[in-house]
Protein backbone atom coordinates (compact mmCIF):
# COMPACT_ATOMS: atom_id res chain seq x y z
CA UNK A 1 0.00 0.00 0.00
CA UNK A 2 1.27 3.52 -0.78
CA UNK A 3 0.53 5.61 2.28
CA UNK A 4 1.01 9.36 2.65
CA UNK A 5 1.07 10.66 6.21
CA UNK A 6 0.49 14.36 6.92
CA UNK A 7 1.76 16.12 10.04
CA UNK A 8 1.87 19.90 10.39
CA UNK A 9 4.69 19.53 12.92
CA UNK A 10 6.98 16.61 12.30
CA UNK A 11 9.62 16.65 15.00
CA UNK A 12 9.12 14.23 17.91
CA UNK A 13 10.58 16.76 20.36
CA UNK A 14 8.00 19.42 19.52
CA UNK A 15 5.01 17.51 20.82
CA UNK A 16 2.66 14.59 20.35
CA UNK A 17 2.19 15.02 16.60
CA UNK A 18 5.86 14.25 15.89
CA UNK A 19 5.92 11.24 18.22
CA UNK A 20 2.79 9.84 16.61
CA UNK A 21 4.19 10.33 13.11
CA UNK A 22 7.52 8.71 14.00
CA UNK A 23 6.04 5.52 15.47
CA UNK A 24 3.18 5.10 13.01
CA UNK A 25 5.51 5.60 10.03
CA UNK A 26 8.09 3.18 11.46
CA UNK A 27 5.55 0.42 12.10
CA UNK A 28 3.83 0.84 8.72
CA UNK A 29 7.22 0.45 7.02
CA UNK A 30 7.85 -2.69 9.11
CA UNK A 31 4.55 -4.08 7.82
CA UNK A 32 5.90 -3.66 4.27
CA UNK A 33 4.05 -0.54 3.13
CA UNK A 34 5.54 2.34 1.12
CA UNK A 35 5.33 5.34 3.44
CA UNK A 36 5.68 9.00 2.53
CA UNK A 37 5.27 11.87 5.01
CA UNK A 38 4.36 15.45 4.16
CA UNK A 39 5.58 17.43 7.16
CA UNK A 40 5.76 20.96 8.44
CA UNK A 41 8.51 22.42 10.64
CA UNK A 42 10.10 21.55 13.00
CA UNK A 43 10.91 18.65 10.71
CA UNK A 44 11.36 15.04 11.81
CA UNK A 45 14.71 13.29 11.77
CA UNK A 46 15.27 11.01 8.77
CA UNK A 47 13.40 7.72 9.23
CA UNK A 48 14.40 4.45 7.58
CA UNK A 49 12.10 3.62 4.70
CA UNK A 50 10.07 6.84 4.95
CA UNK A 51 10.25 9.46 2.19
CA UNK A 52 9.92 12.92 3.69
CA UNK A 53 8.38 15.84 1.78
CA UNK A 54 8.95 19.09 3.66
CA UNK A 55 6.58 22.04 3.67
CA UNK A 56 7.84 25.40 4.85
CA UNK A 57 6.11 27.96 7.01
CA UNK A 58 7.16 31.22 8.65
CA UNK A 59 5.79 30.54 12.14
CA UNK A 60 4.57 34.13 12.44
CA UNK A 61 2.38 33.17 15.38
CA UNK A 62 5.28 32.19 17.63
CA UNK A 63 8.12 34.32 16.26
CA UNK A 64 7.44 37.84 17.45
CA UNK A 65 10.47 39.50 15.86
CA UNK A 66 13.08 38.67 13.22
CA UNK A 67 10.43 36.76 11.27
CA UNK A 68 11.78 38.15 8.01
CA UNK A 69 14.18 35.61 6.57
CA UNK A 70 17.25 37.43 5.18
CA UNK A 71 17.45 35.05 2.23
CA UNK A 72 13.72 35.53 1.43
CA UNK A 73 12.90 39.11 2.50
CA UNK A 74 9.73 39.39 0.39
CA UNK A 75 8.26 36.02 1.30
CA UNK A 76 5.93 37.67 3.81
CA UNK A 77 4.21 39.53 0.96
CA UNK A 78 3.29 36.26 -0.79
CA UNK A 79 -0.54 35.99 -0.46
CA UNK A 80 -0.64 32.86 1.74
CA UNK A 81 2.25 34.07 3.91
CA UNK A 82 0.69 37.52 4.17
CA UNK A 83 -2.57 35.94 5.31
CA UNK A 84 -0.63 33.88 7.88
CA UNK A 85 1.16 37.04 9.05
CA UNK A 86 -1.98 39.18 9.26
CA UNK A 87 -4.16 36.71 11.17
CA UNK A 88 -1.27 35.82 13.50
CA UNK A 89 -1.07 39.46 14.51
CA UNK A 90 -4.80 39.34 15.29
CA UNK A 91 -4.26 36.39 17.66
CA UNK A 92 -5.58 33.66 15.36
CA UNK A 93 -3.46 30.48 15.10
CA UNK A 94 -3.08 29.97 11.34
CA UNK A 95 -0.49 27.21 11.19
CA UNK A 96 -2.83 24.29 10.63
CA UNK A 97 -4.94 26.11 8.07
CA UNK A 98 -1.98 27.26 5.99
CA UNK A 99 -0.32 23.85 6.32
CA UNK A 100 -3.44 22.24 4.89
CA UNK A 101 -3.37 24.54 1.85
CA UNK A 102 0.35 24.03 1.29
CA UNK A 103 -0.14 20.28 1.74
CA UNK A 104 -2.76 20.37 -1.03
CA UNK A 105 -0.30 22.12 -3.35
CA UNK A 106 2.40 19.57 -2.49
CA UNK A 107 0.08 16.56 -2.82
CA UNK A 108 -1.17 17.73 -6.20
CA UNK A 109 2.43 17.50 -7.42
CA UNK A 110 3.23 14.25 -5.60
CA UNK A 111 0.09 12.53 -6.77
CA UNK A 112 1.26 12.81 -10.40
CA UNK A 113 4.27 10.65 -9.54
CA UNK A 114 3.30 8.46 -6.61
CA UNK A 115 -0.45 7.72 -6.90
CA UNK A 116 -1.06 7.21 -3.18
CA UNK A 117 -3.58 4.60 -2.05
CA UNK A 118 -4.48 6.57 1.05
CA UNK A 119 -3.69 9.88 2.75
CA UNK A 120 -3.63 9.92 6.56
CA UNK A 121 -3.54 13.23 8.42
CA UNK A 122 -2.68 13.68 12.07
CA UNK A 123 -5.01 16.25 13.75
CA UNK A 124 -4.58 19.11 11.28
CA UNK A 125 -8.04 19.31 9.70
CA UNK A 126 -7.59 22.61 7.89
CA UNK A 127 -9.75 23.96 5.08
CA UNK A 128 -7.12 22.88 2.54
CA UNK A 129 -8.23 19.30 3.18
CA UNK A 130 -11.46 20.01 1.35
CA UNK A 131 -9.26 20.64 -1.71
CA UNK A 132 -7.24 17.48 -1.05
CA UNK A 133 -10.53 15.55 -1.10
CA UNK A 134 -10.93 16.68 -4.70
CA UNK A 135 -7.83 14.64 -5.63
CA UNK A 136 -10.03 11.55 -5.24
CA UNK A 137 -7.68 9.70 -2.89
CA UNK A 138 -9.15 8.02 0.23
CA UNK A 139 -8.44 10.41 3.07
CA UNK A 140 -8.55 9.72 6.83
CA UNK A 141 -7.51 11.77 9.80
CA UNK A 142 -6.47 10.98 13.33
CA UNK A 143 -8.26 13.27 15.74
CA UNK A 144 -6.93 12.75 19.26
CA UNK A 145 -9.60 14.95 20.83
CA UNK A 146 -11.68 17.97 19.84
CA UNK A 147 -10.03 21.29 20.69
CA UNK A 148 -13.24 22.43 22.35
CA UNK A 149 -12.02 20.47 25.39
CA UNK A 150 -8.77 22.48 25.52
CA UNK A 151 -10.84 25.64 25.38
CA UNK A 152 -13.24 24.57 28.13
CA UNK A 153 -10.51 23.44 30.51
CA UNK A 154 -8.62 26.66 29.82
CA UNK A 155 -11.69 28.66 30.83
CA UNK A 156 -11.83 26.81 34.16
CA UNK A 157 -8.81 28.73 35.42
CA UNK A 158 -8.81 32.34 36.52
CA UNK A 159 -7.89 34.80 33.79
CA UNK A 160 -9.03 38.14 32.43
CA UNK A 161 -11.15 39.22 29.48
CA UNK A 162 -8.19 39.87 27.19
CA UNK A 163 -6.78 36.35 27.71
CA UNK A 164 -10.19 34.75 27.28
CA UNK A 165 -10.72 36.66 24.05
CA UNK A 166 -7.36 35.44 22.77
CA UNK A 167 -8.29 31.86 23.63
CA UNK A 168 -11.62 32.04 21.79
CA UNK A 169 -9.78 33.28 18.70
CA UNK A 170 -6.92 30.80 19.06
CA UNK A 171 -8.76 27.50 18.68
CA UNK A 172 -9.96 26.80 15.11
CA UNK A 173 -13.06 24.92 16.23
CA UNK A 174 -15.39 25.91 13.40
CA UNK A 175 -12.85 24.86 10.76
CA UNK A 176 -12.09 21.55 12.46
CA UNK A 177 -15.79 20.77 12.86
CA UNK A 178 -16.48 21.42 9.17
CA UNK A 179 -13.47 19.43 7.95
CA UNK A 180 -13.84 16.53 10.42
CA UNK A 181 -17.30 15.81 9.12
CA UNK A 182 -16.04 15.62 5.55
CA UNK A 183 -13.24 13.10 6.08
CA UNK A 184 -13.69 9.52 4.84
CA UNK A 185 -13.00 8.22 8.32
CA UNK A 186 -11.85 9.62 11.65
CA UNK A 187 -9.32 7.55 13.56
CA UNK A 188 -9.25 8.36 17.24
CA UNK A 189 -7.29 7.05 20.19
CA UNK A 190 -9.89 6.05 22.76
CA UNK A 191 -13.57 5.30 23.19
CA UNK A 192 -13.88 8.43 25.28
CA UNK A 193 -12.54 10.48 22.35
CA UNK A 194 -15.21 8.97 20.09
CA UNK A 195 -17.82 10.26 22.51
CA UNK A 196 -16.15 13.70 22.81
CA UNK A 197 -15.83 14.10 19.03
CA UNK A 198 -19.43 13.07 18.57
CA UNK A 199 -20.58 15.54 21.23
CA UNK A 200 -18.43 18.47 20.08
CA UNK A 201 -18.41 18.09 16.31
CA UNK A 202 -21.46 15.92 15.72
CA UNK A 203 -19.32 13.35 13.89
CA UNK A 204 -21.29 10.08 13.74
CA UNK A 205 -19.86 7.30 15.91
CA UNK A 206 -20.07 5.00 12.84
CA UNK A 207 -17.59 7.19 11.00
CA UNK A 208 -15.00 6.91 13.77
CA UNK A 209 -12.61 4.05 14.51
CA UNK A 210 -10.62 3.61 17.72
CA UNK A 211 -6.94 2.78 17.26
CA UNK A 212 -5.15 2.99 20.61
CA UNK A 213 -1.78 4.67 20.67
CA UNK A 214 1.21 2.51 21.36
CA UNK A 215 4.17 2.82 23.63
CA UNK A 216 7.76 1.74 23.11
CA UNK A 217 8.13 -0.59 26.10
CA UNK A 218 11.74 -1.30 25.17
CA UNK A 219 12.54 2.35 25.94
CA UNK A 220 10.10 2.86 28.81
CA UNK A 221 11.10 0.01 31.12
CA UNK A 222 12.06 -0.44 34.77
CA UNK A 223 15.81 -0.01 35.28
CA UNK A 224 17.57 -2.49 37.49
CA UNK A 225 19.83 -1.36 40.33
CA UNK A 226 18.27 2.09 40.67
CA UNK A 227 17.37 3.05 44.24
CA UNK A 228 13.95 4.55 44.87
CA UNK A 229 13.86 7.96 46.56
CA UNK A 230 11.68 7.83 49.65
CA UNK A 231 8.26 9.51 49.33
CA UNK A 232 9.01 10.70 45.82
CA UNK A 233 6.36 11.63 43.26
CA UNK A 234 6.67 12.50 39.59
CA UNK A 235 4.47 14.53 37.27
CA UNK A 236 5.27 14.69 33.55
CA UNK A 237 3.56 17.26 31.36
CA UNK A 238 3.23 20.89 30.43
CA UNK A 239 2.33 22.57 33.72
CA UNK A 240 0.72 25.50 31.91
CA UNK A 241 -1.63 23.22 29.97
CA UNK A 242 -4.83 23.69 31.95
CA UNK A 243 -6.00 20.18 31.03
CA UNK A 244 -3.23 18.64 33.12
CA UNK A 245 -4.84 19.60 36.43
CA UNK A 246 -1.62 20.66 38.14
CA UNK A 247 -3.48 23.11 40.45
CA UNK A 248 -5.37 20.21 42.02
CA UNK A 249 -2.15 18.25 42.45
CA UNK A 250 -0.44 21.19 44.19
CA UNK A 251 -3.40 21.58 46.51
CA UNK A 252 -3.26 17.81 47.23
CA UNK A 253 0.37 18.12 48.32
CA UNK A 254 -0.74 20.41 51.14
CA UNK A 255 -3.18 17.74 52.36
CA UNK A 256 -1.01 14.60 52.56
CA UNK A 257 -0.06 13.11 55.92
CA UNK A 258 3.31 11.99 54.55
CA UNK A 259 5.81 14.66 53.61
CA UNK A 260 6.30 13.98 49.89
CA UNK A 261 8.54 15.54 47.26
CA UNK A 262 7.31 16.15 43.71
CA UNK A 263 9.53 16.16 40.63
CA UNK A 264 7.98 17.95 37.67
CA UNK A 265 9.23 17.15 34.17
CA UNK A 266 8.04 19.97 31.94
CA UNK A 267 9.13 22.15 29.05
CA UNK A 268 11.36 24.46 31.11
CA UNK A 269 11.22 27.82 32.87
CA UNK A 270 10.16 30.05 29.95
CA UNK A 271 6.94 28.04 29.71
CA UNK A 272 5.93 28.62 33.32
CA UNK A 273 3.62 31.43 34.27
CA UNK A 274 0.87 30.60 36.75
CA UNK A 275 2.38 27.56 38.42
CA UNK A 276 5.27 29.29 40.30
CA UNK A 277 2.70 31.68 41.80
CA UNK A 278 0.50 28.79 42.94
CA UNK A 279 3.51 27.02 44.46
CA UNK A 280 4.28 30.18 46.47
CA UNK A 281 0.66 30.47 47.51
CA UNK A 282 0.53 26.84 48.72
CA UNK A 283 3.94 27.16 50.46
CA UNK A 284 5.44 24.26 48.49
CA UNK A 285 8.72 25.81 47.36
CA UNK A 286 10.94 23.29 49.17
CA UNK A 287 8.90 20.27 48.05
CA UNK A 288 8.92 20.63 44.28
CA UNK A 289 11.76 20.28 41.78
CA UNK A 290 11.44 21.24 38.13
CA UNK A 291 13.72 19.38 35.75
CA UNK A 292 12.94 21.37 32.61
CA UNK A 293 13.43 19.56 29.31
CA UNK A 294 15.29 16.28 29.73
CA UNK A 295 16.22 13.38 27.47
CA UNK A 296 14.05 10.28 27.25
CA UNK A 297 16.87 8.27 28.88
CA UNK A 298 16.89 10.63 31.88
CA UNK A 299 13.11 10.45 32.09
CA UNK A 300 13.24 6.65 32.24
CA UNK A 301 15.87 6.93 35.01
CA UNK A 302 13.64 9.34 36.89
CA UNK A 303 10.65 7.00 36.61
CA UNK A 304 12.82 4.27 38.13
CA UNK A 305 13.90 6.55 40.99
CA UNK A 306 10.35 7.61 41.90
CA UNK A 307 7.73 5.80 43.97
CA UNK A 308 4.50 7.18 42.47
CA UNK A 309 3.52 8.91 39.22
CA UNK A 310 0.63 11.34 39.07
CA UNK A 311 -1.72 12.13 36.24
CA UNK A 312 -4.47 14.36 37.68
CA UNK A 313 -5.65 15.59 34.25
CA UNK A 314 -9.05 17.13 33.74
CA UNK A 315 -9.00 15.54 30.29
CA UNK A 316 -6.70 13.23 28.31
CA UNK A 317 -7.52 11.75 24.93
CA UNK A 318 -4.99 9.02 25.74
CA UNK A 319 -2.49 10.02 28.43
CA UNK A 320 1.06 9.20 27.33
CA UNK A 321 2.73 10.22 30.62
CA UNK A 322 0.54 7.80 32.59
CA UNK A 323 1.21 4.99 30.11
CA UNK A 324 4.98 5.68 30.13
CA UNK A 325 5.08 5.57 33.92
CA UNK A 326 3.11 2.32 33.87
CA UNK A 327 5.55 0.81 31.39
CA UNK A 328 8.31 1.66 33.88
CA UNK A 329 6.47 -0.34 36.58
CA UNK A 330 5.51 2.81 38.44
CA UNK A 331 2.11 2.89 40.17
CA UNK A 332 0.05 5.75 38.79
CA UNK A 333 -2.54 7.88 40.54
CA UNK A 334 -4.72 8.88 37.63
CA UNK A 335 -7.90 10.88 37.45
CA UNK A 336 -11.02 9.82 35.58
CA UNK A 337 -10.44 12.64 33.07
CA UNK A 338 -11.22 11.62 29.49
CA UNK A 339 -9.62 8.34 28.41
CA UNK A 340 -7.32 7.93 31.41
CA UNK A 341 -9.43 5.13 32.96
CA UNK A 342 -9.31 3.29 29.59
CA UNK A 343 -5.53 3.51 29.58
CA UNK A 344 -4.63 2.93 33.22
CA UNK A 345 -7.16 0.15 33.75
CA UNK A 346 -8.78 -1.09 36.91
CA UNK A 347 -8.67 0.87 40.17
CA UNK A 348 -6.39 -0.74 42.80
CA UNK A 349 -5.16 -3.32 40.28
CA UNK A 350 -3.21 -1.51 37.58
CA UNK A 351 -3.62 2.05 38.92
CA UNK A 352 -5.13 4.16 41.68
CA UNK A 353 -8.02 6.02 40.08
CA UNK A 354 -9.44 9.23 41.57
CA UNK A 355 -12.20 11.61 40.44
CA UNK A 356 -11.14 14.73 38.53
CA UNK A 357 -10.79 18.07 40.37
CA UNK A 358 -10.49 16.33 43.72
CA UNK A 359 -7.34 17.22 45.69
CA UNK A 360 -8.55 15.31 48.78
CA UNK A 361 -8.81 12.07 46.79
CA UNK A 362 -5.35 12.61 45.25
CA UNK A 363 -3.87 13.20 48.73
CA UNK A 364 -5.60 10.07 50.04
CA UNK A 365 -4.17 8.05 47.13
CA UNK A 366 -0.65 9.36 47.76
CA UNK A 367 -0.82 8.47 51.45
CA UNK A 368 -2.29 5.04 50.71
CA UNK A 369 0.43 4.10 48.24
CA UNK A 370 3.23 5.55 50.40
CA UNK A 371 1.96 3.53 53.38
CA UNK A 372 1.61 0.29 51.37
CA UNK A 373 4.85 -0.51 49.53
CA UNK A 374 3.75 -4.07 48.66
CA UNK A 375 0.59 -2.89 46.92
CA UNK A 376 2.65 -0.21 45.20
CA UNK A 377 5.07 -2.74 43.76
CA UNK A 378 2.32 -5.16 42.69
CA UNK A 379 0.42 -2.32 41.05
CA UNK A 380 3.56 -1.27 39.14
CA UNK A 381 4.12 -4.77 37.79
CA UNK A 382 0.46 -5.17 36.76
CA UNK A 383 0.63 -1.77 35.09
CA UNK A 384 3.58 -2.74 32.88
CA UNK A 385 1.87 -5.99 31.97
CA UNK A 386 -1.21 -4.05 30.86
CA UNK A 387 0.88 -1.78 28.62
CA UNK A 388 2.71 -4.73 27.04
CA UNK A 389 -0.56 -6.50 26.29
CA UNK A 390 -2.65 -3.59 25.04
CA UNK A 391 -0.66 -0.58 23.92
CA UNK A 392 2.02 -1.32 21.34
CA UNK A 393 2.73 0.60 18.15
CA UNK A 394 2.72 -2.67 16.25
CA UNK A 395 -0.90 -3.26 17.28
CA UNK A 396 -1.69 0.35 16.42
CA UNK A 397 -0.25 0.03 12.90
CA UNK A 398 -2.11 -3.24 12.23
CA UNK A 399 -5.40 -1.69 13.33
CA UNK A 400 -4.69 1.36 11.21
CA UNK A 401 -4.12 -0.77 8.11
CA UNK A 402 -7.53 -2.38 8.71
CA UNK A 403 -9.10 1.09 8.69
CA UNK A 404 -7.19 1.99 5.49
CA UNK A 405 -8.44 -1.18 3.78
CA UNK A 406 -12.00 -0.46 4.85
CA UNK A 407 -11.86 3.08 3.44
CA UNK A 408 -10.10 2.07 0.22
CA UNK A 409 -12.67 -0.71 -0.20
CA UNK A 410 -15.48 1.82 0.00
CA UNK A 411 -13.87 3.80 -2.87
CA UNK A 412 -13.80 0.80 -5.21
CA UNK B 1 21.59 50.14 0.39
CA UNK B 2 20.92 46.37 0.18
CA UNK B 3 18.21 45.37 -2.28
CA UNK B 4 15.98 43.91 0.46
CA UNK B 5 16.03 47.13 2.48
CA UNK B 6 15.26 49.11 -0.64
CA UNK B 7 12.12 47.08 -1.26
CA UNK B 8 11.25 47.35 2.43
CA UNK B 9 11.23 51.14 2.00
CA UNK B 10 9.12 50.74 -1.13
CA UNK B 11 6.52 48.65 0.78
CA UNK B 12 6.49 51.23 3.53
CA UNK B 13 6.11 54.19 1.17
CA UNK B 14 3.48 52.49 -1.00
CA UNK B 15 1.33 51.70 2.05
CA UNK B 16 1.68 55.28 3.31
CA UNK B 17 0.88 56.84 -0.07
CA UNK B 18 -2.11 54.53 -0.71
CA UNK B 19 -3.38 55.16 2.82
CA UNK B 20 -3.04 58.91 2.30
CA UNK B 21 -4.77 58.78 -1.10
CA UNK B 22 -7.60 56.73 0.35
CA UNK B 23 -8.09 59.19 3.18
CA UNK B 24 -7.91 62.17 0.82
CA UNK B 25 -10.41 60.88 -1.72
CA UNK B 26 -12.75 59.05 0.64
CA UNK B 27 -12.99 61.65 3.39
CA UNK B 28 -11.12 64.94 2.83
CA UNK B 29 -12.46 65.59 -0.65
CA UNK B 30 -16.02 64.98 0.51
CA UNK B 31 -15.53 67.52 3.29
CA UNK B 32 -16.32 64.82 5.87
CA UNK B 33 -19.97 65.12 4.91
CA UNK B 34 -22.45 62.32 4.58
CA UNK B 35 -23.29 62.00 0.90
CA UNK B 36 -26.54 60.46 -0.14
CA UNK B 37 -26.08 57.69 -2.63
CA UNK B 38 -29.67 57.59 -3.84
CA UNK B 39 -28.50 58.87 -7.22
CA UNK B 40 -26.91 55.48 -7.81
CA UNK B 41 -29.04 52.80 -9.40
CA UNK B 42 -30.04 49.91 -7.13
CA UNK B 43 -27.68 47.54 -8.94
CA UNK B 44 -24.70 49.91 -8.72
CA UNK B 45 -25.33 50.57 -5.06
CA UNK B 46 -25.68 46.91 -4.08
CA UNK B 47 -22.68 45.93 -6.21
CA UNK B 48 -20.65 48.26 -3.97
CA UNK B 49 -22.30 47.69 -0.64
CA UNK B 50 -22.75 43.91 -0.66
CA UNK B 51 -19.06 42.90 -0.48
CA UNK B 52 -18.41 45.65 2.04
CA UNK B 53 -21.41 44.63 4.13
CA UNK B 54 -20.30 40.99 4.04
CA UNK B 55 -16.83 41.83 5.37
CA UNK B 56 -18.16 44.28 7.97
CA UNK B 57 -20.79 41.86 9.25
CA UNK B 58 -18.29 38.97 9.41
CA UNK B 59 -15.97 41.16 11.53
CA UNK B 60 -18.78 42.37 13.78
CA UNK B 61 -20.18 38.85 13.95
CA UNK B 62 -16.79 37.54 15.06
CA UNK B 63 -16.72 40.16 17.82
CA UNK B 64 -20.21 39.15 18.92
CA UNK B 65 -19.30 35.44 18.82
CA UNK B 66 -16.24 36.05 21.04
CA UNK B 67 -18.36 37.91 23.58
CA UNK B 68 -21.16 35.36 23.41
CA UNK B 69 -18.73 32.44 23.90
CA UNK B 70 -17.18 34.04 26.99
CA UNK B 71 -20.62 34.89 28.29
CA UNK B 72 -22.21 31.47 27.82
CA UNK B 73 -19.42 28.89 28.13
CA UNK B 74 -20.24 26.41 30.89
CA UNK B 75 -17.22 25.24 32.85
CA UNK B 76 -16.43 24.16 36.41
CA UNK B 77 -15.58 27.19 38.58
CA UNK B 78 -11.88 27.65 39.38
CA UNK B 79 -10.53 26.27 42.65
CA UNK B 80 -10.97 29.17 45.16
CA UNK B 81 -7.36 28.80 46.38
CA UNK B 82 -5.94 29.90 43.02
CA UNK B 83 -8.23 32.85 42.36
CA UNK B 84 -6.14 36.02 42.69
CA UNK B 85 -8.54 38.75 41.63
CA UNK B 86 -12.16 39.22 40.66
CA UNK B 87 -12.85 38.33 37.04
CA UNK B 88 -14.95 40.89 35.14
CA UNK B 89 -14.69 39.00 31.85
CA UNK B 90 -18.42 38.27 31.67
CA UNK B 91 -19.32 41.95 32.14
CA UNK B 92 -16.88 42.95 29.41
CA UNK B 93 -18.15 40.13 27.18
CA UNK B 94 -21.69 41.43 27.62
CA UNK B 95 -20.51 44.92 26.63
CA UNK B 96 -18.73 43.50 23.59
CA UNK B 97 -21.96 41.77 22.50
CA UNK B 98 -23.88 44.98 23.02
CA UNK B 99 -21.38 47.14 21.09
CA UNK B 100 -21.14 44.73 18.14
CA UNK B 101 -24.91 44.34 17.97
CA UNK B 102 -25.40 48.12 18.09
CA UNK B 103 -22.79 48.71 15.40
CA UNK B 104 -24.37 46.03 13.21
CA UNK B 105 -27.80 47.63 13.63
CA UNK B 106 -26.35 51.07 12.88
CA UNK B 107 -24.57 49.73 9.82
CA UNK B 108 -27.69 48.03 8.45
CA UNK B 109 -29.69 51.20 9.08
CA UNK B 110 -26.99 53.17 7.22
CA UNK B 111 -27.31 50.79 4.27
CA UNK B 112 -31.06 51.25 4.33
CA UNK B 113 -30.63 55.04 4.24
CA UNK B 114 -27.95 54.72 1.55
CA UNK B 115 -25.58 56.69 3.72
CA UNK B 116 -22.08 57.31 2.39
CA UNK B 117 -20.64 56.51 5.84
CA UNK B 118 -22.01 52.96 5.74
CA UNK B 119 -19.84 52.47 2.67
CA UNK B 120 -16.81 54.54 3.62
CA UNK B 121 -16.18 53.56 7.25
CA UNK B 122 -15.96 49.75 6.78
CA UNK B 123 -13.99 50.23 3.53
CA UNK B 124 -11.59 52.54 5.38
CA UNK B 125 -11.19 50.06 8.26
CA UNK B 126 -10.38 47.13 5.97
CA UNK B 127 -8.10 49.16 3.67
CA UNK B 128 -6.17 50.71 6.52
CA UNK B 129 -5.71 47.36 8.29
CA UNK B 130 -4.32 45.76 5.09
CA UNK B 131 -2.08 48.76 4.37
CA UNK B 132 -1.03 48.81 8.02
CA UNK B 133 0.08 45.18 7.73
CA UNK B 134 2.09 45.97 4.57
CA UNK B 135 3.65 48.93 6.42
CA UNK B 136 4.50 46.58 9.30
CA UNK B 137 6.16 44.09 6.92
CA UNK B 138 8.08 46.97 5.32
CA UNK B 139 9.40 48.09 8.71
CA UNK B 140 10.34 44.48 9.54
CA UNK B 141 12.26 44.13 6.24
CA UNK B 142 14.12 47.38 6.87
CA UNK B 143 15.04 46.54 10.45
CA UNK B 144 15.85 42.85 9.98
CA UNK B 145 19.49 41.70 9.94
CA UNK B 146 20.98 42.04 6.49
CA UNK B 147 23.47 39.19 6.67
CA UNK B 148 22.70 35.56 6.09
CA UNK B 149 23.41 33.03 8.81
CA UNK B 150 26.43 30.84 8.03
CA UNK B 151 24.40 27.71 7.22
CA UNK B 152 22.34 29.61 4.64
CA UNK B 153 25.49 31.01 3.01
CA UNK B 154 26.91 27.54 2.54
Amino acid sequence: MKICLLSYRGNPYCGGQGVYLMYVARELVKLGHEVHAVVGPPYPFPMDGVTLHKIDNHNYFNIKKDYIKPDKPFATLHPLNFYEFAVSKMGIFPEIETFSIRAFQKLRELQKVHRFDIIHDNQCLGYGFLLIKLLGVPFVSTLHHPLSIDRSTWFEYPSDFRLKMKRVLYYPLVMQKIVTNRMDRIITVSRDSVRSINESFGTPVDNQRVVYNGLDASIFRPLKGVNKRKNSLIFVGNVEDRKKGIAYLLRALTLTRNRVHLTVVDGGAPNRNFVPRWIDRFGLNDRITFTGKISTERMVELYSEMEIALSPSLYESFGFPAAEAMACELPVIASTGGALPEVVGEHMKTAYVVPTRNPEAIAEGIDFLIDNPKIRRAMGKAARQRILETFTWENAAREMVKVYEEVIGAYR
Amino acid sequence: MPRAKFFGWIALLVSLVLGGLFFYYAFYLTGFRDLNLTALSDYSYYALILPIALVALVILGTGFWIGWTILTIKVAPPMPEIVEKKDFAKVKAFLLCLVTLSLSALFIYGIYLRSYWALAVPAAAVTLVVLGMIFWVGVAIITTRATLPEDKKS
